[in-house]
């Protein structure tokens, strides 16, 4: 099948679940609330420490609040498209991937839409953290506005990293099936851990954070040149290579864990 | 004794799992370990109080295996579940209250919480952070009263927030309300005196502290036993709520023949 053909595969499934969502609006338009409550808690805790403590290693308040709304945007990007992946425990426990595998579709293509959801909370407060820490790095004189283009890639370069390790930990479960503590080690807390400058950990843990869970470099190491000039502009390009390496590396990953998925016969 | 066999079959449930819940904690004590490691690299630079680097890390760690007996309540403790099978209208004809017949299966869960996550995460902790046990009987027992009056307002919420789903068709979003609400009130990460003062009386308002903040300042020695009034008064008034709450949930409950 062509490429477009895919593509309006894809679209159509993706407005059936919209349409689907909708049904419920009440619900809808409570859970992005409730989502930006979420969210405007989480940057509390961050602002909060640097409210006591004024700069941290060095980071200002608005070079950190630039670190979390690139994460934020990037994971939300990420969980746009790719929620079902990250929800893949439930099809494996409850044995509905064999549904899914006799489409005939590509099993991430199949699964993929059915999770597609607007979360327009995550981009509200993620967007109003970054005008907010542009305007203030701006005014400073900081960066200029050659770091807005940039900024825009890292937040899309940022999303693959962050979907390729959602892939990468969705994969482990063709052996574990239950995945939802992996995912807190490698989602949750090493995003946790990417709200700060990297600086702050022990060696061995920022490296961790840098290679096998690669989420330092959506934010920290692209942020480096971007907003302190330092490295060079090879560091954002690193970040474009690491999407397409661990997107790669995790397709693969995925491909070879299907040969392995075991239906629990429910 | 029908309460203590409903706790006890509750806790039961779980053993069939104790194996893959040891190695889960794994997830949970890096968690802890990630935010302690924060507050060092911070401490390194900053002075940190009362708390000192120490205090900071066993502050940490503490709030780190306490949340699973004090935050990690089942979600709307099941309710939400039961209105959509239609459950809930044969749990309500039982001739046991629907508040205290589900406290008592979540007593049960969260003490095999406490023995299978809270013990073993801190015993980790106590090695790896070379932390220090309250010195006196009292600061021990204060610490445990606050904590055991901390689960019991952490069930009365999630019986609230479970009792929700008669009204909405989604009490989750509740739940992670609650849980997000938590994390930032009951001064899990931050202490809460280091709170921006708008913040923290917003917090003393609501039951948070009582959650993780009161029983830690407990622990450290920090707190004074007189912190237990707050966590006595909150118990109450949940109790009186979760009671009101039954009367309008028996009114309202529907079956739909599902």
């Amino acid at each position: 099948m062509r490429s477009e053909s895919w593509l309006s595969i894809y679209k159509l499934l993706i407005l059936t679940t919209l349409r689907s969502r909708m049904q419920y609006k009440f619900n809808f338009v409570f859970g992005s609330l409730m989502a930006a409550i979420v969210q405007i808690n989480e940057f509390l805790m961050v602002a909060i420490v640097l409210y006591k403590f004024g700069e941290i290693k060095g980071w200002s308040l608005y070079e950190i609040g630039y670190l979390y709304a690139v994460l934020t945007l990037a994971r939300t990007l990420y969980r746009t498209f790719g929620d079902e992946v990250h929800h893949l425990e439930k099809y494996l426990v409850s044995g509905d991937l064999d549904g899914v595998l006799i489409r005939p579709l590509p099993v991430l293509l199949a699964l993929m839409p059915q999770g597609f959801r607007l979360m327009i909370g995550e981009v509200l407060q993620g967007g109003f953290v970054l005008v907010w820490a542009f305007i203030g790095l701006l005014r400073s004189g900081q960066i200029d506005w050659t770091a807005i283009p940039l900024t825009l890639f890292i937040i899309v370069t940022g999303a693959g990293i962050l979907f390729a390790i959602g892939l990468a930990t969705a994969t482990m479960g063709f052996w574990t099936t239950r995945i939802s503590e992996l995912q807190n080690l490698t989602e949750d807390a090493a995003r946790a851990a990417a709200q700060y400058p990297l600086t702050l950990y022990p060696k061995w843990l920022s490296g961790l954070l840098l290679t096998v869970i690669p989420v330092g470099l959506v934010n920290y190491i692209p942020s480096l040149y971007i907003l302190r000039g330092e490295l060079g502009l090879w560091a954002v390009g690193l970040t474009g290579l690491g999407a397409v390496f661990f997107l790669l590396l995790s397709l693969w990953f995925w491909r070879f864990g299907l040969t392995k998925y075991q239906s629990t016969g429910s | 004794m029908l309460y203590l066999t409903l706790a006890s079959k509750a806790y039961a449930r779980n053993l069939q799992f104790r194996g893959a819940h040891l190695f889960h904690n794994i997830a949970s004590a890096a968690f802890g370990f990630l935010y302690a490691s924060l507050w060092i690299g911070l401490g390194q630079d900053h002075s940190l109080g009362e708390y000192g680097v120490q205090g900071m890390v066993a502050y940490i760690a503490f709030n780190q295996a306490a949340l699973w007996i004090t935050t990690f309540t089942s979600n709307g403790l099941g309710i939400p579940q039961s209105v959509r099978t239609g459950q809930i209208s044969l749990d309500l004809m039982r001739p046991v209250h629907l508040f205290s017949h589900l406290m008592a299966r979540e007593w049960g869960q969260l003490a095999y919480q406490f023995v299978y996550k809270s013990l073993p995460i801190f015993t980790l902790y106590f090695f790896l952070f070379h932390l220090e046990l309250p010195r006196t009987l009292s600061s021990v027992l204060s610490c445990l009263l606050g904590l055991l009056g901390a689960s019991y307002m952490s069930i009365c919420i999630n019986y609230l927030i479970g009792v929700t789903a008669l009204w909405t068709t989604e009490s989750n979003w509740l739940y992670w309300g609650n849980y997000s609400l938590s994390n930032l009130l009951s001064g899990f990460f931050v202490p809460l005196e280091w709170l921006p003062d708008w913040l923290a009386r917003l917090a003393w308002l609501s039951p948070y502290p009582y959650l993780l903040y009161v029983p830690s300042r407990l622990f450290l020695g920090l707190g004074a036993g007189s912190l237990l009034w707050g966590t006595l008064f909150w118990c109450l008034l949940l109790t009186i709520l979760c009671l009101s709450v039954t009367r309008l949930l028996r009114q309202k409950v529907e079956v739909q023949g599902g």
